[in-house]
């Protein structure tokens, strides 16, 4: 309240001493009023980094990889509903992948396991047998949806996965971003001729979008100079796939591929310059102390 | 002060002679009730005063005198006067009447023997004084309802007291002027006792008779009761069909009523004597209705004909319902619906009617005859038959109700499921701990078969709500029906008629309040009021003489019907638990 009154009131009351800055004690001060030191405490730019163009380049090959990784699945997707390539060629092929991939992962694991082998045997018994189950099921399901619709679904989902995908930590796959690629690749694998087709989309879909984050999550981790390279067999593979499918596409692939990976981050190095953040006493509190003893 | 003198009319004209009354506590005011005439022996008087007082709890006294006079009877001014002193009272109300002058002279005349109160004395030349005429017979017999608890003014608990006074007095109103004793009494029954011949005799006939019946109905039915509620209805299956069915509710309802109607109590308060006349005429009455029921019935060969529209119209049933799967299994209203389920679906229904029908067929040469033997249970009144005919309908329509069933069930489990998976779809769960929805990082395995049954739930679920929704549209329809047959049987069974008809012929027996009416004001004399009685409005007779039935127990709004049917939870007669444990 005495803070209140205003200026002209209080001062010819009591000899004006200078201001404090607490709360604790009633000053003759309006609550907003400052001092000249106000603006000394600020601090410009000082949390901000400075990205080195090579470095921004080498961490965009991740979205770029996953982004092929979708245009992979539709690769094969397109080549299986146009007859091009059996399901028995790719159930074969996928096994390939698998059995290698998954002898890396464990050779690059090293000594410390969380999981025993046989959870990973039991997973793979579960993933084959309900997937071979409700292949008849799932063949059967969109049946009565227009095709328009399963595309545009298919569509939606597979953007969601993109933008939804943990990118800074990608292993295990977040859960958003997985199902909604399952849920893509379920309604785009309802749409093949087959049942067995069916089946062998749905593991693709699991290797693509499930296990191999994973791999390459761990290649990342273990042996980091063989991640560039990796990302780019992809990214070759992506655009390559989808040549031969959709030329028009595979173009537009690669020009995204391209701005993704070289515009991207020099547009981000650029903009770093014009960074201007300002810091002050006006911020909010931020507790700094470790509080982990305090939550355990 | 205004001294407020409660005058019956019936003693308007009385002969001169002693006020009896009584003085309201804690008011400024002295209900009169009789008038005991000229001549007299005082020790008499309040022999007789103290007898009534035993049996009628009220404290009586003898308020004043009253003063008529007749031709040769001029003396009597004086004498009554005098008597102020023979019966000691701190006040004495002096009334008096000339011939050929409507109002009445009063003087109220304080009595110095009791100890002297100052502040009374100072006032007594002030004291207003206005006479209310009350109809003693209607104000005995009427029961004055509690007026509204908002206002609980003075007024209010003094009307209440001089209803009750009046009320209680009856002993006081026995003795009529052809009675040979000592005292004549002037009050409404002075002319002589208001009864009828032909009730007095079914009064003295109807005792030993009603204490006969209601030993054999009371013998009877403790048998019944004893056989069938302790022994079969206590078995958990019997139990729980009895509780489904509206004949065996109704039995139990009028079984109730029985007991309550033949107890050998009498009832005492006046609440409990309505409830027991309410039932007993609702009985009466379902009763006749029935019987007229059953004659109609077994005129001119009506069940057969009712049978024989009955088989047609349960075959018809079932003929419409297999053209509604016929045209839910194609492309009902042009909804793309999963072919492969509609199939399952729409055989698994069909193989059902297909069952139905033939169970129809095997029942149809006997249906006559049960028709003809549960028409009998329309003697035990009109109730009982709408029971019947209500667990009849639930009987021939069991195939709609089996089919809503199995599509509620279906749906529930669609919509907990995708419930459920949606939250795993999104990576959260729900924490039955807290009873909120949590995050939860997932396996691959259970993310990867979750999301495969959240596919096909999602893709499987309009073909599952279609049917759940027309089977649901078809069960509302039956429970719709059985509603207004339940409506009406319980209307016949809550209604108070006896009250309703107290309220019609007799409206000063329910009253609700009083108003007053002026008779004569002239300068000089008090002020005469006429007090009237307000009948009960028949609104509020309805809810206060209602009988207690099962439909007046709180059931869902219609806010929490819609949620359950949304959520495809059973709405009736099974009740779905409520508490969500996922």
């Amino acid at each position: 309240m005495g803070a209140n009154s205003g200026p002209g009131a209080s001062p010819c009351a009591s000899p004006v001493g200078p201001w404090r800055k607490v709360l604790y004690a009633r000053q003759p001060f309006p609550d907003n009023h400052v001092d000249r030191r106000f603006l000394e405490e600020l601090r410009r730019n000082i949390r901000v980094r400075q990205y080195r163009y090579w470095a921004v380049v080498r961490e965009t090959g991740l979205v770029a990889q996953q982004v092929s990784c979708v245009a992979v699945f539709i690769t094969l997707w397109s080549c299986m509903d146009q007859g091009r390539l059996g399901p028995s060629v790719l159930l074969w092929a996928a096994t390939g992948c698998a059995l290698p991939g998954y002898g890396l992962y464990e050779m690059l694991g090293g000594k410390d396991r969380e999981r025993p082998r046989l959870a990973d045997l039991q997973s793979a018994a579960v993933f084959l047998a309900f997937t071979f189950g409700f292949s008849p099921v799932l063949k059967t399901l969109t049946e009565s949806v227009s095709t328009d619709t399963v595309y545009a679904m298919s569509a939606v989902m597979l953007l969601a996965h993109l933008l939804s995908f943990p990118y800074t930590q990608p292993s295990p796959p977040g859960s958003l971003s997985l199902n909604a690629a399952l849920f893509a690749s379920v309604c785009l694998a309802s749409r093949l001729p087959g049942a067995l087709h069916t089946f062998a989309m749905l593991s693709w879909a699991l290797l693509v979008f499930a296990l191999w984050p994973c791999l390459l999550h761990r290649l990342r981790e273990r042996a980091e100079w063989s991640f560039p390279w990796a990302a780019g067999l992809v990214c070759a593979g992506g655009v390559g796939g989808l040549g031969a499918v959709w030329p028009g596409g595979a173009l537009l692939l690669s020009l995204a591929l391209l701005v993704l990976t070289l515009a991207c981050p020099l547009l981000l190095v650029c903009l770093q310059r014009h960074k201007d953040n300002i810091h002050g006493p006006w911020d909010e509190a931020e507790i700094r102390e470790d509080l982990s003893r305090f939550l355990s | 002060m205004v001294l407020k003198i409660f005058f019956p009319t019936c003693c308007n004209t009385a002969d001169s002679g002693l006020l009896i009354g009584r003085w309201i506590p804690g008011q400024d005011s002295a209900v009169v009730l009789a008038v005991i005439h000229y001549p007299f022996i005082p020790g008499q008087v309040k022999k007789y005063l103290s007898e009534t007082q035993n049996q009628s709890q009220v404290d009586l006294a003898v308020l004043g005198s009253w003063s008529l006079p007749k031709d040769g009877q001029e003396g009597m001014d004086s004498f009554l006067k005098d008597l102020s002193t023979i019966f000691p009272n701190s006040r004495w109300l002096q009334l008096s009447r000339e011939i050929g002058k409507r109002g009445f002279a009063c003087q109220v005349v304080h009595n110095r023997i009791t100890p002297p109160d100052p502040a009374q004395g100072g006032t007594d030349k002030k004291d207003q004084i206005i006479f209310i005429h009350y109809d003693q017979r209607k104000v005995m017999l009427s029961q004055l309802h509690p007026i509204h608890e908002e206002s609980p003014g003075e007024e209010s608990s003094e009307l209440r007291a001089v209803f009750h006074t009046v009320a209680q007095s009856g002993p006081l109103f026995l003795l009529d002027r052809y009675d040979e004793g000592p005292l004549k009494l002037t009050h409404w029954q002075s002319e002589g006792r208001e009864a009828s011949i032909v009730v007095e005799l079914s009064k003295q006939a109807s005792v030993p008779l009603c204490i006969v019946l209601t030993w054999l109905v009371l013998l009877s039915f403790q048998l019944f009761l004893y056989v069938v509620c302790c022994r079969i209805l206590n078995i958990w299956p019997v139990q729980f069909i009895s509780s489904k069915m509206s004949t065996c509710v109704q039995t139990a309802y009028r079984t109730n009523h029985f007991q309550t109607v033949f107890s050998t109590k009498k009832a005492t308060s006046h609440m409990e004597f309505m409830r027991k006349a309410n039932i007993f005429v609702s009985f009466l009455v379902d009763m006749s209705l029935g019987l007229l029921l059953v004659s109609w019935l077994y005129r001119e060969n009506h069940i057969s004909q009712l049978a024989n529209t009955l088989v047609p119209v349960a075959d018809h049933v079932a003929k419409e319902l297999q053209e509604l799967l016929e045209w839910l299994m194609g492309a009902p209203a042009g909804l793309k619906m999963n072919r492969a389920l509609d199939q399952v679906l729409g055989r698994f229904f069909l193989y059902h009617i297909h069952l139905w029908i033939s169970y129809i067929r095997l029942m149809s040469p006997f249906i006559e005859m049960i028709l003809w033997y549960v028409g009998l249970s329309a003697c035990l009144g009109l109730t009982f038959a709408l029971s019947v005919l209500s667990d009849i309908v639930a009987l021939l329509t069991f195939h709609i109700y089996c089919f809503y069933v199995y599509g509620a069930r279906l749906y529930c489990l669609k919509v907990y499921g995708l419930s459920s998976l949606w939250r795993l779809f999104c990576g959260k769960k729900w924490n039955v701990l807290r009873q909120r929805v949590d995050s939860c990082s997932y396996d691959l395995d259970q993310l990867f078969i979750g999301t495969l049954l959240f596919t096909i739930l999602l893709f499987l679920l309009p073909t599952t709500a279609l049917y759940y929704l027309v089977f649901t549209l078809l069960r509302l329809v039956v429970v719709m029906f059985q509603g207004v047959i339940h409506l009406a049987i319980d209307l016949i069974n809550s209604f108070p008629l006896f009250a309703m008809g107290l309220r019609l012929c007799r409206s000063y027996r329910l009253a609700e309040g009083v108003k007053f009416r002026v008779l004569c004001e002239e300068p000089g004399t008090p002020l005469h009021l006429m007090m009237e009685i307000n009948p009960l409005k028949c609104s509020s007779v309805l809810q206060r003489y209602r009988t207690p039935t099962y439909s007046c127990y709180p059931r869902d709004s219609w806010v929490d019907l819609c949620k359950k049917l949304f959520m495809g939870e059973l709405i009736y007669p099974w009740k779905h638990k409520t508490t969500k444990t996922d």
